[in-house]
């Protein structure tokens, strides 16, 4: 059959129209429910002004007052003579030339930028994926190759470990290390969480090792030998780097995984993005924004994440 | 140089037992060049993955330059330093260009210096005629050019004696004289060297002797006139009315 070549774009043009219409669907369900959206409601929740009062340090008159611009320069005089100088916001002064005050009277707030709920939790979601992901490569690295190991123990302990770990959910790991060995132990509620994502997420790298190892020939392993490399030596400049080409996309799916997965460990009352989300949820009411905006930080995490992932794929790919 | 006596090697694969090598005694001197011939299934393979225990035996002794490998107290990699190894399929590393394969070994374990190993290399691959490919990965190669890279990575360790395991037998046609043509360079060179191969025209040519394996035992060992003139063994007549 020869091969003809078709137009790309009215498929394109199709897919665009599909996500149009599912969007525009959603849209009616949610006003067939009268529901008021309130989005001028979320972005307070990763930034907000702050305000902080300032507070006068003893009985006495306001002395002077010098405004420029936004703020206001407040010049206090107490019984004793001691003078006191606050800078603050001029819509917030309390005060005017000649007043009186007495000790602890709010002059007025100074303001700055805070990062709110939704960006505290965001942080907390990427750090935790990023340090349980690096111990977890660590684990998975030391027991994929210790399931390729001769020494039985070694090999039993780690078949032992990854069938634990894969055959239990995460959420009842989570719970153990926290409320079990967390008691026991006495460590704090972050390190447990880190430690029960690291030990989950590492069996099922160290499995996704096992398999890159094993799918790398015979002959490179006996070349790397033959050339008086040792095991170890082989393992490391011949097997390990082609190995990991191999694994890159199902790693890269991994580490995705683990960053969705961070969200379970919010019953151990770690305020990561979901848990924020929900504390925003009872302030606001703005359920659905709220929720929204908590998946689109979830997808900002791990679109960029894939990418990456595709473009290393890529670039070790230049040797092919 | 090489110096195999009563060399046993059995596979045992679920009650089926082979012996792949069986009770072989030979010796090969400095400078030597010997080709292994036989069969398909005849242990020669075998036979020569036990030089440089690629393959572990059951019972014998080898040893080369003085070295025992059955003395558990050699230590296996420093043996194999010794001893250059090429192999059917090449098994070049794929995610090293042509000069980095070369550089691994001299690196890793010789300990060379980057400018040491690199001049050594780069003469390595003007000797088998291939120095423009310094930089290109091995899947850009032609198999011919492969398995001179892989000849040159084996040398690049200053091995004493090399090993052929087969080395045309994946080629295509055209493309066994290039790869035998440093194989003879090599031999007049001096190397010593054992070469399994199907290879008659290079084992006449070549060869100071010829081994004659069948069902892993050695049959015959005599000088190519000989061998190609009047095999004594039997199976060596039949084996040669087939291949000639």
């Amino acid at each position: 059959m020869i091969k003809h070549k078709k137009a790309q774009w009215p498929w394109h043009a199709l897919t665009a129209l599909v996500l149009v219409g599912l969007a525009l669907s959603l849209y009616l369900a949610t006003s067939m429910i009268s529901y008021e959206w309130r989005w001028n409601r979320v972005p307070q929740y990763f930034a907000y002004q702050a305000e902080e009062a300032q507070r006068a340090s003893g009985n006495g008159t306001v002395q002077d007052i010098v405004r420029q611009g936004e703020t206001a320069r407040v010049t206090l005089r107490d019984e004793d003579g001691a003078e006191q100088v606050l800078e603050v916001a001029q819509d917030s002064l309390q005060f005017s030339r000649g007043d009186d005050f007495a000790e602890g009277d709010v002059i007025g707030v100074t303001r700055h930028w805070a990062a709110g709920p939704l960006a505290w939790g965001l942080w907390t979601t990427l750090w935790l994926s990023v340090v349980s992901g690096a111990f977890g490569l660590l684990i998975g690295l030391f027991a994929g190759l210790c399931r390729l190991s001769n020494n039985p123990t070694v090999r039993d302990l780690s078949t032992v470990y990854v069938e634990l770990v894969r055959g239990t959910p995460l959420l009842v790991q989570i719970f153990i290390f926290y409320f079990f060995i967390g008691t026991v132990l006495n460590l704090s509620r972050e390190f447990a969480g880190v430690a029960a994502l690291a030990l989950f997420t590492g069996a099922y790298v160290a499995e996704i090792v096992r398999a890159g190892v094993q799918s790398i020939a015979k002959g490179q392993n006996e070349a790397a030998r033959s050339l008086g490399l040792n095991a170890g030596q082989s393992m490391r400049h011949v097997i390990l780097p082609q190995a990991f080409k191999r694994v890159l996309p199902p790693l890269a799916g991994q580490f995705i995984s683990l960053v969705k997965d961070t969200s379970l460990v919010s019953v151990i009352a770690i305020t990561e993005l979901t848990k924020s989300g929900r504390e925003a949820i009872t302030t606001s009411f703005s359920t659905f924004e709220i929720w929204f905006c908590v998946a689109g930080l979830y997808l900002l995490i791990n679109l960029p994440l894939s990418h990456f992932a595709s473009r290393l794929e890529r670039r070790l790919a230049q040797s092919d | 140089m090489i110096e195999v006596r009563d060399l046993l090697k059995v596979f045992d694969t679920r009650g089926h037992v082979v012996r792949a090598v069986d009770n072989v005694t030979t010796r090969v001197d400095k400078g030597e060049v010997v080709v292994v011939l036989g069969p398909s299934g005849s242990g020669k393979s075998t036979f020569l993955r036990c030089l440089n225990g690629l393959e572990d035996f059951d019972q014998g002794h080898v040893a080369i330059d003085g070295l025992p490998l059955d003395d558990p107290k050699t230590d296996i990699n420093a043996y194999r330093r010794e001893v250059g190894m090429v192999f059917q399929h090449f098994n070049l590393f794929p995610h090293m260009t042509v000069l980095e394969n070369l550089c691994l070994a001299q690196k890793v374990v010789r300990k060379r210096g980057k400018a040491e190993r690199e001049a050594k290399a780069r003469a390595l691959l003007e000797k088998v005629g291939i120095a423009e490919k310094a930089n290109e990965y091995p899947s850009r190669l032609s198999g011919g050019q492969q398995q001179r890279v892989a000849i040159a990575r084996a040398l690049a360790m200053g091995p004493k004696v090399m090993l052929f395991d087969e080395p045309t037998s994946a080629l295509d046609p055209e493309m066994v004289g290039e790869v035998l043509d440093v194989m003879k360079t090599l031999a007049q060179e001096g190397m010593t060297m054992v070469c399994v191969t199907h290879e008659m025209g290079f084992a006449r040519e070549v060869a100071d002797r010829v081994l004659f394996f069948d069902h892993g035992k050695l049959l015959e060992d005599s000088p190519p006139q000989q061998f190609f003139a009047a095999p004594r063994d039997p199976r060596a007549q039949a084996f040669l009315r087939q291949v000639l």
